[in-house]
């Protein structure tokens, strides 16, 4: 019960803790836009008879005709109250962009984590059991692999081979067949919705969109997780306790498993917080290639456009999911090493 | 804390996610669940855009939106189309009605009659009126939108030009008889509008309804909006009840899923595996090879109401001197632009060697041909014996023509003496600079709706618009373009045109180089496809065998 209260209590802590540095974020994403080259306004005025006077109407839509200080003040307003604006390259609110994007991005992040872990630590486990060995070699090599080939590329290679030459694959675009009914939408994470609604063959269907770009997304993070679970476990190994339990005559998999890599797992669990929000962030070529239908993507066009709203909301989002991972993170950290104090 | 059996749910873990993995791979392809049937009447466009505003006149729409329009809304008039070399085109000067049955001209081409069509009716069944017309033409002209300043230049600016004369009749007046006045009628910026829905959505903020109209419709085009996820897929629905078409035909689609696929590559893999039915807009350098393996029909149309080139900031030295503008377009090496840039495909406008302009036609070959001599002795003459410096900029959104361009450019004009450096901007930037005419050389595209020689050299060539990208002021060109869009004798305004055509191609504030094709790829059993001046596809014309 104390162990709860303790968690709970830290939560609260570190979520205050954390609202200087979001609102710090705001702030700096919002001079960021309005210093970088490129007027919205301009770059959206593009009628065939655009003049000044179309341009000026925009500005006045997009309440940049204002001073720079009040701008800032009614954005934060706005924050505050739970608005993020209006994006112009979709012409939808920002927060109903995000929030109908944000379940596909995760989904993607969550199932390609989940493969990059099933594949990272047997590998980096074996390549550790067997230092500098063939084995070790090999996972070298595929690891250096999967960091190289840039994930357009790859995204790009998957689609050439599994859906253009041999038609295994469904076709890459979206999270669902085009032709397909309209997805339940309860959640917005299409495997728990199909479930929910009982709907197995669209289930499948899901599941097949997913898997390639997930693959893709995986491979590329494949590299420090199993690098961390290799160096980790590797020193592991090499201390006192783990030569007492073999000495104690304990089997060599007990040990590896139950005694090495439980004390292996802390490097490696901080890993996963880096990398699931680098994924979240950062998967933005995944999510064109595969016309993924998340966040990533959204912000890159809006960024393009040097539409100022959407790119706000998106490093304010990723800001906050940031903070959650970690703290997320650490809390896993109490569980998986006893010796954690809550402090 | 206490974790005695730790093991067990690791294990269990570890195991379900190898699991995972494992029926990832053996999973089979994807369930289709779409009949043959509908398939076959279901026309799947990809694209790289979005449909950002289901309303082509909000001001901020893609060029995506107005393709869009054309099938949602209905105008009063529409363009013909003819087929010229086995390819159909819009047919600028055979214009119908559409929601009009009958347009009738006075004689002195000042007024327009419009007769609604009998028992025409919008998507919520109700019949169209007078009024409604009455209401969209006043709202083109009085709401912020893009159409005021559009359908401007065909003289339509006051609600009392537009006149209800009876229940479905509708006058429409003019103060002098505009050449373009009907044609601005016939364009995604003039649709029709349901007053009556539309009103109940308007506030006293915005009495037009703008931001209502730009998620939702009030219209009585060929297609219904069934789903609209901007961003994502817009899907339409054949109304069955529509009977403006050419002889009131229906399309012949009943479905259309226009769909954002932002990768090139991704669009043309779908489109030969047959997946997709149509894209205008994949990479120029995949055309080629997707021609040669056959499994998809190309339709290649030069965009004749369009062009690519080179413009001089005019009003910045050293490009105010017309000298060194003629030195720099007889330095640049076209047709090794036009091969690296272009793959060839479409239609030079360089390289004539007339020096008396033919026709009034516009835009047309113009003799620009490469000449270092020449280009040497005009730079010297125009006080540059040793070159200068210059920057060339092009936005990054057009980069895979104008990337190739700017290499061979920087290089020709090297030999002149002219050290350029090349400058790749985000094309917000780009456009921004290139509006407060802070760029003095770059690379850009533009089309004229209305492909008549005096719009276009109006558009491009005067005023201070941001679309006169040069920023040309001269001032012949600036009174012949206003005396030539009133001209009612046809030969005086060849002659205007022509003189026009010879001061641009003297003077050369732009260096016209080319019309991209239009690419269009699709399925080998669609046909009908027809290239439009919005440049984007009609739905209503395609046909699937």
């Amino acid at each position: 019960m104390s162990v709860a209260k303790n968690i709970g209590r830290r939560v609260v802590k570190r979520l205050g803790a954390s609202v200087p540095a979001l609102l710090g974020v705001v702030v700096f994403t919002f001079l960021l836009m309005r210093v970088l080259p490129g007027d919205p306004a301009t770059f959206f005025a593009s009628g065939p008879n655009a003049g000044q006077e179309e341009i000026d109407e925009l500005r006045r839509q997009m309440g940049l005709d204002r001073p720079m200080y009040e701008q800032l003040a009614r954005y934060l307003y706005d924050v505050a109250t739970g608005h993020l604006g209006r994006s112009m390259t979709t012409g939808q609110p920002v927060l109903a962009d995000l929030a109908q994007r944000l379940p596909a991005s995760l989904e993607l992040s969550f199932f390609a984590l989940i493969i990059a872990l099933a594949l990272a630590i047997p590998l980096g486990i074996a390549a550790a059991l067997k230092p500098n060995s063939l084995i070790d070699h090999a996972v070298r090599f595929v690891c250096t692999l999967g960091v190289c080939v840039p994930t357009f590329v790859s995204g790009l290679l998957l689609i050439y081979v599994f859906y253009y030459l041999l038609g295994l694959a469904p076709d890459p675009t979206g999270r669902i067949d085009i032709f397909a009914a309209q997805p339940p939408e309860i959640t917005g994470f299409l495997l728990i919705d199909f479930l929910m609604v009982g709907d197995l063959a669209g289930w499948r269907a899901a599941f097949g969109q997913l898997i390639l770009p997930a693959f893709t997304m995986a491979l590329f993070v494949l590299a420090p997780l199993a690098r961390m679970t290799r160096a980790s476990l590797l020193a592991v190994l090499g201390s006192d306790f783990i030569r007492t339990a073999r000495s104690v005559g304990m089997t060599g998999w007990r040990v590896v498993i139950v005694y090495a890599l439980r004390n292996a797992m802390l490097p490696v669990l901080t890993i996963i917080g880096i990398v699931f929000s680098t994924m979240l962030g950062a998967n933005v070529l995944v999510e064109k290639v595969f016309s993924w239908p998340g966040i990533g993507s959204y912000a890159l066009d809006a960024l393009l456009a040097s539409d100022y709203a959407p790119v706000q909301g998106f490093v304010l989002l990723i800001a906050a999911i940031f903070v959650m991972v970690n703290l997320a993170i650490d809390v896993l950290y109490g569980i998986a090493d006893p010796r954690v104090t809550v402090e | 804390m206490k974790f005695h059996s730790p093991k067990i749910t690791r294990r269990e873990g570890l195991k379900a996610a190898l699991a995972t993995a494992a029926g990832a791979a053996l999973l089979p392809a994807s369930v289709r669940s779409a009949d043959a049937q509908t398939r076959s009447e279901t026309l799947r466009h990809v694209m790289a855009g979005t449909i950002n505003s289901l309303d082509a006149t909000v001001p901020g729409s893609t060029r995506e939106a107005f393709g869009a329009g054309m099938s949602i809304y209905d105008r009063l008039g529409s363009f013909g189309r003819k087929e010229v070399e086995g390819q159909w085109t819009f047919d600028f000067d055979n214009i119908r009605g559409e929601l009009a049955e009958k347009i009738d001209r006075s004689a002195d081409g000042r007024t327009f009659t419009f007769h609604l069509r009998q028992g025409a009716t919008w998507h919520d069944g109700t019949p169209v009126t007078a009024a409604d017309v009455k209401w969209s033409l006043d709202r083109a002209v009085s709401a912020k939108s893009l159409s005021a300043a559009q359908i401007a230049s065909g003289s339509l600016a006051k609600p009392e030009q537009f006149k209800v004369v009876g229940d479905r009749t509708v006058e429409v007046s003019l103060d002098r008889p505009d050449r373009l006045a009907l044609a601005n009628l016939s364009i995604p910026l003039s649709p029709m509008f349901n007053s009556v829905l539309a009103k109940k959505h308007a506030t006293s903020d915005d009495p037009w309804a703008l931001a209502w109209l730009k998620d939702n419709t009030a219209a009585g085009g060929a297609y219904i909006v069934e789903t609209h996820r901007p961003g994502q897929q817009t899907v339409l629905r054949r109304n069955e009840n529509w009977k403006n078409g050419p002889e009131g035909k229906l399309p012949f689609f009943r479905r259309v899923i226009a769909q954002t696929v932002p990768e090139a590559a991704t669009r043309a893999n779908l489109l030969e595996r047959g997946d997709a039915d149509l894209s205008i807009d994949l990479q120029a350098s995949d055309i080629d090879a997707l021609e040669q393996r056959g499994r998809i029909k190309l339709v290649a149309v030069p965009q004749t109401n369009g062009f690519t080139g080179i413009v001089f900031n005019t009003r910045l030295a050293p490009f105010d001197n017309p000298k060194v503008r003629q030195a720099v377009a007889a330095a640049l090496p076209y047709e090794d632009m036009f091969k690296a840039a272009l793959f060839g495909r479409g239609r030079r406008l360089f390289g004539a060697r007339w020096t008396e302009v033919p026709s009034e036609a516009f835009p047309q070959r113009l003799p620009l041909n490469t000449d270092l001599a020449k280009a040497k002795a005009l730079l010297t003459e125009a006080g540059y014996p040793n070159g200068l410096q210059t920057t060339f900029a092009f936005a990054a959104g057009a980069a895979s023509a104008a990337e190739p361009a700017a290499v061979l450019v920087k290089e020709a004009l090297a030999k002149i003496g002219i050290e350029v450096t090349v400058q790749k901007m985000p094309d917000a930037q780009f456009v921004t600079l290139q509006v407060e005419r802070r760029l003095p050389l770059f690379m850009e595209s533009g089309t004229a709706w209305l492909p008549a020689p005096d719009y276009f050299l109006r558009t491009y060539f005067s005023g201070e618009h941001r679309w006169n990208f040069s920023g040309f002021k001269n001032a012949e060109m600036d009174s012949l373009v206003q005396a030539a869009r009133f001209e009612t004798d046809p030969a005086k305004y060849a002659a205007a045109c022509k003189r026009m055509i010879t001061i641009a191609a003297t003077d050369v504030p732009t260096v016209m180089l080319w019309q991209p094709n239009q690419d269009a790829v699709m399925a080998r059993n669609i046909s009908g496809y027809t290239y439009w001046f919005h440049r984007q596809v009609d739905y209503r014309d395609l046909v699937r065998a």
